[in-house]
């Protein structure tokens, strides 16, 4: 009976179910059925098996770190079980010298030529005469902590300690330089002089040097105290600058120049081995772009919009100079290493400055 | 038994936060193993490419006289374990020898093979570099002064053959090397061109002219 009953249903279910279907019930039974015991139940080895060659992950050698994502270095760490570095969050910096001047010394404009009548000339007066009751202050201060300072004779010795630095930055010797040289000014000193070869040559004072303005800080602690003084120098240098093959770039060596130049020496005063080091030079507003590089080079043609914005902050910066230096932007584009060295020549003028 | 069964459990899981404390002190222990990739550790001597070319971009001359001819610049590059047979990249680089820069970057943008395009990529980053950073002056004004090819890493793999052998695949890399030269290109680099029928007869009669008969007059 229940034979006779299954029977019917079976026949029933083949003349329903639609021929599709019924294939697939048909596959599931084949499946179950396995005689061949030899052969591996998933099919992803036959075709491993059939393949003429054995696959291998080759390294692609181009590939930059910043190509992969966050997600793949990840996942490429875990791989290899490597601990993912360590973030570098130190920052390092110098306590041996301050990373700029506090209070410039303004040059006057014109070398203190302006009239003392005219509004321009009575106003430079005036500031001269604020700057430098801070000037004797800070020199007291300073004496306070080295005896033996004398604004009369610091200027000459501000003068061997100049003409040491520009000889060990022309012969690159790179571990004497630090010895005559702010941590802050080194780099300014020796970009770019890597593949250059740098003639430089101290003729003559033009006039004896003299200081001319002096300020002293206190950083983090009032004890920590910082003296920068200023000194103006008028003097006559020659300068070549070779390229790499040994041909000149920039200068002369035939050439003497008149140079006058403002250059700040430092010392950290409360450390008692400090030294009075070069530290910066001091480039004022008006003084007119300096010439480009005799060479032909191509200007990279900037977007309007950074061109713009950079105009703007020119306009910013420069707001007591009446002309905008369009030349400055090729100047840095043609970049070499006139650019660097250039700094030696400030201005040229004859006149006397005021002084303490 | 099943007491000592009971004991082990117990101390299982007594224990457990203990063993988890000593895994993580073993931790940092597997820096020591090698576990890191072949290629990038340092005890691989072979994956330090080539390293004596670019040196030769470091060289500072000595400054030369106002009279003297101003040296050649010249710049140094290359590209290192390209993907592809330092046979067939040879082609490439004697093709493209002698060439001036620009006479070369057009002809292989028509050569239709991939170490082509690897070498004009090269060419292009010299020629930036000898006006970025070696005071060229013009850069069209670069010749090909050397280019040549290197065997780089040689990766090994399996073939199957019949029969149960097996053949060893080669995987090559190759290096690249370029140096540019400021200036012309030599008229004749490779071989000298053909002579016009005038030039040889007037060759021709040039020896003609200049040879001596033995026991004339």
């Amino acid at each position: 009976m229940e034979l006779a009953a299954s029977a019917r249903c079976g026949i029933k279910m083949l003349q329903l179910v639609q021929p599709p279907a019924m294939q697939a019930l048909l596959q599931m039974q084949s499946q179950q059925l396995r005689h061949r015991q030899t052969k591996h139940w998933n099919p992803k080895f036959k075709k491993l098996r059939a393949q003429k060659f054995v696959k291998l992950d080759l390294p692609n050698f181009h590939e930059k770190p910043g190509d992969l994502t966050q997600e793949e270095i990840r996942s490429r760490l875990k791989e290899r079980g490597v601990l993912p570095p360590r973030p570098w969050l130190e920052r390092p910096f110098h306590i041996s010298c301050t990373g700029g001047i506090f209070e410039a010394y303004v040059p006057p404009e014109g070398d203190g030529k302006k009239s003392f009548i005219s509004s321009v000339g009575a106003k430079q007066k005036l500031e001269f005469l604020e700057k430098k009751s801070k000037s004797v202050m800070a020199v007291r201060k300073i004496r306070s902590y080295e005896e033996e300072f004398s604004t009369d004779d610091f200027a000459s010795e501000a003068q061997d300690i100049y003409i040491a630095a520009h000889n060990q930055m022309a012969a690159k010797n790179k571990h004497q330089l630090r010895e005559f040289v702010t941590e802050r000014c080194y780099p300014e000193m020796m970009h770019n002089v890597r593949d250059k070869t740098i003639h430089w040559r101290f003729l003559q004072s033009l006039e004896p040097p003299r200081l001319v303005h002096a300020r002293v800080t206190d950083i983090v602690s009032k004890e920590n105290l910082y003296a920068q003084v200023t000194v103006r120098f008028h003097t006559q240098q020659m300068l070549a600058i070779y390229d790499r093959f040994g041909r000149l770039m920039h200068g002369s060596e035939i050439l003497a120049k008149d140079v006058l130049e403002y250059v700040v020496f430092e010392k950290h005063i409360s450390n008692e081995y400090g030294k009075w080091r070069l530290h910066d030079k001091i480039i004022p507003d008006w003084l007119p772009a300096k010439e480009p590089a005799p060479i032909t080079y191509r200007v990279i043609e900037e977007p309007e919009e950074a061109m713009e914005l950079l105009a703007e902050g020119d306009k910013k910066l420069e707001a007591g100079a009446e002309k905008q230096n369009p030349e400055h932007l090729d100047n840095i584009e043609s970049g070499a290493a006139v650019e660097a060295v250039n700094e030696n020549k400030a201005a040229k003028s004859t006149t006397a400055s005021p002084s303490i | 038994m099943a007491s000592l069964v009971k004991q082990f459990a117990r101390l299982n899981i007594t224990q457990r936060s203990l063993l988890q404390n000593s895994c993580k002190l073993l931790l940092p222990a597997s820096h020591s193993l090698h576990t890191t990739d072949t290629l990038s550790s340092k005890w691989n001597k072979a994956n330090h490419g080539p390293r004596k070319w670019l040196v030769s971009n470091k060289t500072v001359h000595p400054p030369q006289k106002p009279d003297e001819e101003p040296r050649k610049a010249y710049v140094c590059h290359m590209r290192t374990n390209i993907k592809y047979s330092p046979d067939k990249m040879w082609y490439i680089a004697s093709f493209v020898r002698g060439m001036s820069v620009d006479e070369a970057v057009k002809q292989l943008s028509f050569v239709l093979k991939k170490g082509a395009t690897h070498v004009k990529e090269v060419i292009l980053e010299a020629q930036e570099m000898a006006v970025k950073q070696h005071n060229v002056e013009y850069k069209s004004n670069l010749w090909i002064a050397e280019s040549f090819v290197g065997k780089g890493r040689v990766f090994r793999g399996l073939r199957r053959h019949a029969r149960g052998r097996q053949g060893i695949v080669e995987y090559k890399h190759c290096h690249y090397f370029v140096r540019l030269e400021e200036g012309e290109p030599p008229k004749d680099y490779y071989l000298p061109t053909q002579q016009t029928p005038e030039q040889q007869l007037e060759k021709w009669i040039e020896q003609m002219r200049s040879r001596k008969v033995i026991n004339s007059l």
